[in-house]
């Protein structure tokens, strides 16, 4: 079975950011470890999100949906628009999964930065 | 037909690394490029996930691939015996939506009718399913491989 790792950290941009750093394969087997700890830093007090997916070497469409519902836990009710998420960004994905992104629309949803520093400041 | 690769494995998402290292394999001894191993890997795990899920539940079953290169193109058949599926069922994601308005299902289908040439769903005569993908353009001619 694929493993995945998940490491939490913080670090300060304009507002506190909590960074998941991701290390393995998204797929329906892993993507209940995703949302539960999604789930936990959220419930933790967690308003602003980075998924470090530098680790990442597969993420089907199961990790996606882990993504979406990351994404409405951190959405306030009125934000029902096109526009991107102000909470949950992405680092760093390899080539395939950003395609992956692309195909399925959430670029439109979510800004994906290559550099840690300005994702963390961008928030 | 050029190369011909089977695996058969049993219904369990847990199954589903195994699955994807036997696509690097096939796409290895092929030479399929790195795209469309990719594209490849993602949607076998798309089409044996929705088996396991959807097809079989809770019931234990097998899942049998089969792959061969064809000239430039790599043709993979998935075949199970669970409840006949049918894909024109499932609703594509609406892109243009809200995130929090848009339904969770359905992108499975649809990355794997977006990301191979054909895509066909045939239910077998003597009951489950057989997942018939095909795409082109993937093995890199001999001197490039």
């Amino acid at each position: 079975m694929a493993t995945l790792n998940i490491m939490v950290g913080e670090a300060q941009g304009n507002v506190p950011v909590t960074i998941l750093r991701l290390e393995g394969d998204i797929d329906a087997a892993t993507q209940k470890i995703l949302q539960d700890k999604a789930t936990e830093v959220v419930g933790g007090g967690a308003t602003h999100i980075l998924l470090d997916m530098s680790g990442v070497n597969y993420m089907g469409s199961a990790g996606f949906r882990a993504i979406h519902a990351l994404t409405n836990m951190l959405s306030s009710e009125e934000s029902s628009t096109l526009s991107k998420s102000p909470h949950l960004k992405l680092l760093n994905p390899a080539d395939s999964v950003a395609r992956v992104i692309k195909t399925l629309g959430f670029d439109v949803y979510l800004d994906i930065y290559q550099d840690r520093d300005e994702a963390v400041n961008s928030f | 037909m050029e190369k011909v690769f089977d695996l058969s494995v049993k219904a369990s998402l847990e199954n589903l690394q195994v699955i994807r290292q036997y696509i690097d394999r096939v796409g290895a001894r092929l030479g399929v490029n790195e795209k469309a191993l990719g594209d490849l890997r993602l949607v076998v795990d798309e089409a044996v996930t929705n088996v396991i899920l959807y097809g079989y539940g809770d019931l234990d079953g097998t899942v049998e691939l089969h792959a061969e290169g064809d000239g430039d193109s790599v043709i993979i058949r998935i075949r199970d015996q669970a409840k006949t599926f049918d894909s024109s069922h499932v609703s594509e994601p609406q892109l243009d939506t809200a995130l929090k308005d848009r339904p969770f299902g359905g992108m499975g289908i649809f990355l794997i009718k977006k990301m191979t040439d054909e895509a066909e769903f045939l239910p077998l005569p003597g009951g489950g399913n057989e997942i018939r993908l095909v795409k082109r353009g993937a093995i890199l001619p001999n001197d490039q491989a």
